[in-house]
């Protein structure tokens, strides 16, 4: 038998029509829920989104956030820690509990099935923990440990560095969401405790319900959590985002021993609402967003320099940033620093072209179904229309857009959201090695950051 | 105990050898398609360690009718997502895209699995090699404890046993592959007799079938290939092996590897929920002891044990336990001993029911994704030629008795039976080996 290939690339066929999973609003003894029936997946999800991210932490208290998310699940009013993760565990749910910049989120995965009884311990949870001293100190000093493990790590250290460097002090942004070594090291429990009553009012948390609900009765999950709960709404939070400015600069954080420099290049961008969102996302995703994109074409298929690069937004309610990122082998640091750089000059001088634009608008239009086919993604789906306040039909909306974003939107959006004269540059590597050669870039100004021990 | 789902699926086998899953699933409008090579590094030859995985990057550099960059171009142009992974025992290949889109995943499935030495070359070797090592260097040799892995391969087997080394490889190995080395592994390995093809999504099974047939069909089978490396290995280490390694890290940690059954034998099935009693979750026995009586570990993201499911000779048990600031690390150790030894004494009933809704959870989770799914018919179908065990599989390990967990127990976490790997920090490091 010899070889024979089909040699044409097959055509696709018509695509079968999709939206965003219809999902319903609730008003339960006085709390919100938003609920989606999905049939015929064997695993919910049930989450509480709570207005109480690291924007509304007070200054010095930086990680506190955090800090009432992991303590939220370390013992009640009615069982202990232990106590408290055997019931859920016993029901096959998994807990999660997170806070981002905008929000805290907490609940299980669970068995549909198991739906009520997962929700009565989220409502536990959030309504009666223990917050008791022992605890709280234990949570933050495993915290401490989890930031030091973090910071042996380049990303990490690099991603620090960069906030630090981008922002002001007095700005929330200047430091990582999860707090830092020296803030989380002065949070006491009553920081946790005053954090908590605080910002976990009815108000201020959206109940979010996703699965196969058919057996489920949706309102008897929102008034376990709501019914009986009172507490005035907190301010909603602001966040102060300026930054330092300047021209392009250079930080090169000393981590001896490095075999690879990790580079983080970016400045500060919009606030996620801004009216541009789509052709400046699309943009990055043309960038450094998708495997052929410029960034990881260049350094990796072209150069083999990294396993990797990437470049992109991360926008919150109050600010964002821009930025593009590789780990390199330290020998290549220097050119690796010049083409990031001179990537972000070319596009923002010159744009993309039709057919890159073709590309990155199909992938980002082509990608909703399977992005939300389950309920995990579903549920942060609509966690994100809470935070953002966005409308119901938001992501339909979104996906219109973006496929009708034309070249001259998304490169007007190219020439003013990079601003590659005003970059700061993180390299995270062993200073001994690499320090002449990133001098002699060229590329800005150089600030060696050491430990401090 | 929720009802379990029955995954509906055909099989089918082609002329030319290739074996067939086809499993339909109409609630998303989206299919994975996904490719298991029976091949990966346990077949390296020695002075090539890391070259299944070097070679599967080449699988993504163009082929007779695809061009260099199109593979992840076509795919993400047409809205999905794809890649590929190595390890011991098999090399996957995947991609999910929208339903519409399935006959483009087939044809790139189907023109690198017969014509990839059409667009083999040196430069793309010696590209994707520099790609390999810096994945080496990011995921390992740039990261604090990034040794643990290597090392719990070469202690935990014999040099020569084809775990003996991981799937990373080393880098003079790397240095030394060349494109003869490509294309002698391409045409040893891959071949429509040695894979087998999953689809799983909103297809239609007879016109998915024909479609394969199309693509697939006229790739000819190879007819035979080498014996799979001896991987017999006495089930105990026999010793205990230590080893003490000072790294630039800023805390203790300390990894237990013992050998245990193979994955796919009873033995592997009550090891797992052993492990999940002991090490699994926050109502574990470990977490309860170590991380909340005693703050002697930190809290694991995931499980403190985890088996890993080799399917030759003997499996490997892992132990992950980061040290908490200021705490001494033998005393660390020593109390995880005394709590991994009192399985051997009981179980309660109530333990059991946690682990098992908990192990159930993790296999609903795993499965409830198309490409989740793929992957595991897949993987049944390449290790034990049986892809019901995607229904069969789970009931069987719900069905491991106390009795069960107390011999796995006493027969796997044993003094004689572990490799105990000690991190500890230090300015001088071991040199990785270059």
């Amino acid at each position: 038998m010899t070889l024979h290939l089909v040699s044409e690339r097959p055509p696709p066929s018509e695509p079968r029509a999709w939206r965003f999973p219809e999902f319903q609003r609730h008003d339960v003894a006085g709390g919100r829920v938003l609920s989606c029936h999905l049939p015929g997946r064997p695993l919910a999800v049930v989450s509480l989104v709570v207005d109480a991210g690291a924007v509304a932490e007070p200054a010095g208290r930086q990680g506190v956030a955090l800090l009432v998310a992991r303590a939220l699940s370390e013992g009640t009013a009615q069982r202990d820690a232990y106590e408290f993760a055997v019931a859920g565990e016993r029901l096959g749910a998994s807990w999660r509990a997170d806070a981002d910049w905008d929000s805290l989120r907490c609940g299980f995965e669970v068995p549909s099935g198991e739906l009520l009884a997962a929700t009565e311990l989220l409502a536990e949870a959030v309504r009666e923990p223990a917050l008791d001293d022992a605890t709280l100190d234990r949570v933050r000093d495993e915290r401490l440990d989890e930031l030091r493990v973090d910071l042996s790590q380049p990303g990490p250290r690099a991603s620090a560095a960069f906030a630090n460097a981008v922002f002001t002090p007095a700005s929330r942004y200047s430091r990582p969401d999860g707090g830092d070594v020296t803030t989380v090291a002065g949070i006491g429990a009553e920081d946790v405790r005053a954090f908590h009553g605080a910002r976990f009012a009815p108000a201020a948390a959206t109940l979010v319900v996703v699965g196969d609900l058919a057996a489920t009765d949706v309102e008897a999950l929102g008034r376990s959590v709501f019914a009986g709960w009172s507490g005035a709404a907190p301010a909603s939070a602001t966040a102060d985002a300026a930054t330092q400015g300047g021209d392009r600069r250079i930080i090169l954080v000393d981590r001896p021993g490095s075999v690879q420099s990790m580079l983080y290049v970016g400045h500060d961008a919009p606030a996620r609402r801004t009216p541009d969102y789509v052709p400046m996302t699309t943009m990055a995703l043309a960038l450094g967003g998708m495997f052929n994109s410029r960034l990881n074409y260049r350094l990796r298929e072209e150069k083999g320099y990294t396993y990797g690069a990437f470049g992109g937004f991360d926008l919150r309610r109050h600010g964002g940033v821009f930025v593009a990122r590789t780990a390199v082998q330290s020998e290549v640091t220097a050119p690796a620093l010049a083409d990031l750089v001179a990537e972000l000059e070319l596009m923002q001088q010159k744009g993309l072209t039709d057919d890159e634009l073709d590309r990155a608008r199909s992938y980002r239009a082509g990608i909703f179904p399977i992005n939300f086919a389950g309920p995990g993604s579903v549920a942060s789906g609509l966690a994100d229309l809470v935070v953002h306040g966005h409308p119901d039909d938001h992501f339909d909306r979104l996906r219109a857009e973006i496929q009708s974003v034309t070249t001259d939107e998304v490169n007007a959006a190219a020439a003013t959201r990079l601003r590659p004269d005003e970059v700061v540059a993180v390299v995270v590597g062993d200073a001994a090695a690499i320090g002449d050669d990133v001098r002699a870039t060229g590329l800005g100004p150089v600030d060696v950051v050491r430990d401090e021990d | 105990m929720p009802t379990l789902p029955h995954y509906p699926f055909s099989q089918h086998r082609l002329d030319n050898g290739l074996r067939v899953v086809i499993s339909e699933d109409h609630l998303a409008p989206v299919v994975a398609v996904n490719v298991w090579y029976d091949v990966g590094s346990r077949h390296e030859t020695p002075g090539r360690t890391g070259f299944a995985h070097l070679f599967e990057h080449l699988m993504f550099q163009g082929s007779k009718n695809v061009g260099r960059s199109d593979h992840f171009g076509l795919i993400s142009e047409a809205g999905g997502t794809l890649n590929g992974t190595t390890w011991c025992d098999r090399t996957n290949y995947y991609e999910t895209v929208p339903a519409n889109h399935l006959e483009t995943a087939l044809w790139l499935e189907a023109d690198r699995m017969g014509g990839l030495l059409d667009a083999l070359d040196q430069d793309n070797l010696d590209n994707q090699r520099d790609v390999v090592k810096n994945e080496k260097r990011q995921t390992r040799d740039n990261q604090p404890y990034g040794r643990w892995l290597e090392l719990l391969h070469e202690l935990g087997y014999p040099p020569g046993h084809p775990y003996h080394h991981s799937t990373i490889g080393s880098m003079a190995d790397l240095d030394a592959a060349s494109l003869e080395d490509a294309r002698s592994f391409y045409s040893t390995w891959y071949a429509p007799d040695n894979a087998v093809l999953s689809v799983v999504g909103d297809v239609e099974t007879a016109s998915t079938l024909h479609a394969i047939e199309r693509y697939f069909g006229g790739i000819p089978a190879k007819g035979s290939f080498p014996t799979t490396p001896p991987s017999d290995v006495p089930p105990r280490i026999g010793q205990e092996i230590r080893r003490h390694v000072p790294d630039r890290v800023p805390l203790p940690r300390t990894f237990i590897g013992y050998r245990c059954p193979p994955f796919g034998s009873p033995g592997f099935d009550a090891v797992e929920v052993m492990s999940t009693v002991l090490g699994g979750g926050r109502g574990s026995r470990i977490y309860k002891s170590l991380v909340l009586d005693r703050p002697l570990l930190q809290p694991p993201d995931g499980n403190v044990l985890s088996p890993w499911p080799f399917v030759g000779g003997a499996a490997l048990l892992v132990a992950d336990l980061p040290a908490r600031e200021g705490v001494d690390v033998a005393e660390l150790e020593e109390a995880y001993h005394e709590v991994a030894a009192s399985v051997v004494d009981g179980v309660s009933e109530a333990e059991l029911e946690r682990a098992r809704a908990l192990i159930t959870s993790d296999w609903l989770h795993h499965l409830a994704t198309v490409d989740g799914r793929a992957d595991t018919f897949s993987q049944f179908t390449t290790l034990f030629g049986d892809p019901g065990l995607v229904n069969d599989m789970l009931p069987r390990v719900l069905a491991v008795t106390e009795d069960d967990v107390r011999a796995a127990a006493a027969d796997v976490l044993r003094e004689d039976n572990r490799v105990v790997l000690v991190f500890e920090p230090s300015d001088e490091p071991d040199e990785v080996a270059a």
